[in-house]
């Protein structure tokens, strides 16, 4: 991945230590992930989940495109508070009309076709609990791609910039990530977005302008090192530009670093899109997990556990993926960073 | 040690001045109008001019002479004719093909242009108009009446024709009694097509202006006047300090205590089914979400179960339940990092040696290592205390204290721009404190640390 087929010596040149059998670092690293059966396990897990975001994408643009009310959006009164089991109906919010001169099969034959139509039952207004927690998975994804989009390239630039240059350019970087992560990150979030409006955009930008930071003073660590290395004086003395020196030789030695970043802030993205969302902040007009809760939360007190339950669930078993592969990954490419990173 | 205080100080300078910039940028020159974002979409010219006027927000951002004001709408004439809509002789042009949508004023009659308040007698205005004149001319008539009818004074322009658009200022003195200002426009000869019409206020002096302002504010130490309380800012800082401070300083003490003691426990059996099984532990507490536990606990631990207040701040019982929220949701992340510092102390030479030299692994732990390992985690902490301020976001809200952190939500969800930046600010300045403070502790703690 970071060789560079077209300069044959390079890539020895550039990492002596740690291809010593001819295995690069990622192939080590692979080695190692693939003899770990949680990080396996959590790989598979984020690949469900990625599945299930790239399903609920289909179904948001299949149903825009052709105007109808998605599925997630369904409403249907008869069908309110249905819970994920064919035996009960529940309690005094839905009283079944006629329940009582059905036989108990027949009830039990309703219960099972309910149950096919709504796995994980309804919600308060009679919507699939299944379809809009998949859409929150979607909304989830959306938030952690996104944000890293606008957080990474900003990180990565001004952590090179200022390793590689020192001086002038490194003070005023230091200066502006100094300030920016003095500010309380969740209140600086909450005001950009309520700068920036509400709806994903405000989410994006919120959490893309504040998390820059962490990657930004890793990178900069990182490449102050590489600037002294061997390889990087010899590509010097051969007179690259700069930027050349910057991206294409110190970069690809410390992609790693971006990688695991990416792992590590992806559920931390995750929970305060939740958050942002259970304000009223967030998403608009759309379900996702923290707008779920949201409604989840008031449906609870009447005794309609599984929609909290169910969107309980979502977010911790993604969150834990990500937590343990993001903790595999940083093991396998730079156990330094244990404490560092926090 | 005071030249080194002192010096770090110094270096704490262009941190807060950072954050005073930020906090201006982000609030006053990207946000749009704070006066539409507080007052709504409807609300009338005059009272979103008299918010500005009140908050600074009329003058210029960082440096200049002139500054709009609200006396015409908007001033382009983009999509309507504003306020000029249905009076007589005026005409809206749609814009087509290079011009902009635009007015058109009748030849020979006269238009009063609609004025939305009145103006402050002490000050000088400027009308700037971007007009086009084919042929003829055009007269402005500036007249102040004092009293119904009777005019007091009068002044008189001369706009010449112009075919191309042209932008013509016209001053309007001070003095002149504007609270009865009436402006008549008159084309003469042919139509008269206005592009957009705005009056500017002169302000007193070139940095007359909103950063300056906002600086003057800051140096007082004031913070500004809730727009949805209307209560002074520094006020509800104030009132709302002591309920946090109750909520989260037992949550910071209590957890810090449990997540070290869970560390130790987790160095002292490193790589044993313990160890292992409280860090498994650790990684699902960190995974559950910190919504999820609040709701969990009001549900569950209050309402079914009756063991606790559910909501409230009238005595300590009904801090219980928050706190041990709080201690919970935070375990599972604070446990394991203290382990990894234990875990990254245990592997010195010095553990070794005192090993070596029949030391208990209890006394290792206890009096070797967890002596060392006191100066990261004092970082940690000390690091953490400007947050304490805050409160809990979330906490607070759900369960009805009414520290500052709740204070923050409602702020957010009414858009209380300036709240919002009272708590901003200080939450930083406090977190640059701390930084100092976490310095200096290194020079209390590690003997080898010398300042200077």
């Amino acid at each position: 991945m970071k060789t560079d087929n077209r300069e044959p010596e390079s890539p020895a040149a550039e990492s002596p230590s740690e291809a010593p059998a001819g295995r690069s670092l990622w192939s080590h690293a692979w080695r190692q992930l693939r003899r770990m059966p949680l990080a396996v396990a959590s790989f598979w897990v984020i690949a469900v989940y990625l599945a299930m975001a790239l399903y609920g994408e289909g179904v948001y643009w299949a149903c825009r495109w052709q105007d109808a009310t998605p599925p997630y959006q369904r409403t249907c009164l008869e069908e309110e508070y249905l819970p994920p089991s064919p035996f009960r109906r529940p309690f005094a919010l839905q009283p079944d009309a006629g329940a009582a001169d059905r036989a108990p099969a027949a009830r039990l034959a309703a219960g099972l076709r309910a149950l096919a139509r709504h796995p994980l039952g309804t919600d308060n207004l009679g919507r699939d609990v299944l379809q809009r927690a998949v859409q929150g998975a979607r909304i989830a994804f959306q938030v952690g791609i996104v944000t890293a989009c606008i957080a990474m390239p900003i990180g990565i630039l001004l952590g090179c910039l200022a390793g590689y240059f020192g001086g002038r350019v490194d003070d005023a970087i230091v200066w502006i990530y100094t300030t920016f992560s003095s500010i309380p990150g969740m209140l600086f979030i909450l005001a950009i977005a309520l700068v920036v409006g509400k709806g994903l955009s405000g989410v994006y930008v919120g959490i893309g302008l504040t998390t820059w930071v962490g990657l930004c003073r890793l990178m900069r660590g990182e490449v102050m090192k590489h600037k002294s290395r061997p390889y990087v004086q010899a590509a010097r003395a051969l007179g690259f530009a700069p930027a050349r020196i910057m991206f294409r030789h110190i970069l690809p030695n410390v992609a790693h670093l971006v990688i695991i970043s990416f792992s590590l802030r992806f559920p931390a993205a995750i929970s305060t899109e939740v958050f942002m969302s259970f304000l009223g902040i967030g998403v608009q007009g759309e379900p996702s997990w923290g707008i779920m809760i949201s409604n989840a939360r008031l449906r609870l007190w009447q005794g309609a556990w599984w929609e909290m339950a169910v969107v309980t669930a979502a977010i911790f078993f993604v969150v834990l993926a990500f937590n343990l592969l993001g903790d595999a990954l940083r093991d396998a490419l730079d156990p330094r960073l244990r404490t560092s990173e926090g | 040690m005071k030249r080194y205080i002192l010096r770090r100080l110094l270096q704490m300078a262009p941190t807060v001045l950072g954050v005073v910039v930020l906090t201006f940028v982000l609030f006053h020159m990207v946000g749009g109008s704070p006066a539409s974002l507080a007052l709504g979409k409807n609300a009338s010219a005059r009272a979103l001019e008299e918010f500005d006027e009140q908050r600074g927000f009329n003058k210029p951002l960082l440096i200049g002479r002139w500054s709009p004001t609200r006396a015409y709408g908007g001033g382009g004439f983009d999509r309507d004719a504003g306020p000029w809509r249905g009076l007589e002789g005026v005409r809206h042009l749609p814009a087509a093909g290079r011009d902009p949508g635009r007015i058109s004023l009748e030849a020979g009659r006269e238009v009063a242009a609609p004025l939305a308040f009145g103006l402050r007698p002490d000050t000088e205005h400027q009308w700037r108009l971007r007009y086009r004149l084919p042929a003829g001319r055009a007269l402005v008539r500036i007249e102040s009446a004092q009293a119904e009818g009777a005019v007091r004074s009068r002044q008189t322009h001369v706009l010449p024709a112009s075919a191309r658009w042209r932008t013509a200022s016209i001053p309007v003195a001070p003095g002149r009694a504007p609270a009865g200002l009436r402006t008549v426009l008159r084309a003469e000869g042919a139509g008269l097509e206005l592009r957009s019409i705005e009056l500017r206020r002169r302000n007193a002096h070139w940095l007359d202006t909103q950063f300056v302002f906002y600086l003057r504010q800051l140096a007082r130490l004031d913070f500004g006047v809730s727009n949805f309380t209307n209560q002074r800012v520094s006020r509800m800082l104030r009132d709302g300090l002591g309920p946090s401070l109750c909520l989260t300083v037992p949550i910071f003490l209590v957890s810090l205590a449990v997540s070290v003691s869970l560390a130790l426990v987790c160095a002292y059996f490193r790589n044993r089914w313990l160890d292992r099984s409280i860090v498994i532990l650790a990684v699902g507490l960190m995974s559950v979400n910190y919504l999820v536990w609040i709701i969990f606990g009001q549900y569950y631990l209050a309402f079914r179960r009756g063991w606790f207040p559910i909501w409230g701040f009238e005595s300590w019982t009904c801090l219980l339940l928050p706190v041990l929220i709080g201690v919970v949701s935070g375990l599972g992340e604070n446990a394991r990092f203290y382990r990894t510092l234990m875990l990254d102390e245990l592997y010195r030479d010095y553990v070794r040696t005192a090993m070596a030299k029949g030391a208990s692994p209890g006394r290792v732990l206890f009096v070797h290592v967890l002596k060392n390992a006191m100066i990261p985690i004092l970082t940690h902490v000390v690091i953490a205390i400007p947050f304490l301020y805050t409160g809990s976001l979330l906490l607070e809200g759900f369960f009805g204290i009414p520290g500052l952190g709740s204070m923050g939500i409602n702020a957010v969800n009414a858009a209380d721009v300036d709240v919002i930046r009272a708590l901003v600010l200080i939450g930083s300045i406090l977190y640059v404190a701390a930084n100092l403070m976490t310095d200096l502790c290194y020079a209390l703690v590690d003997p080898r640390v010398k300042l200077g």
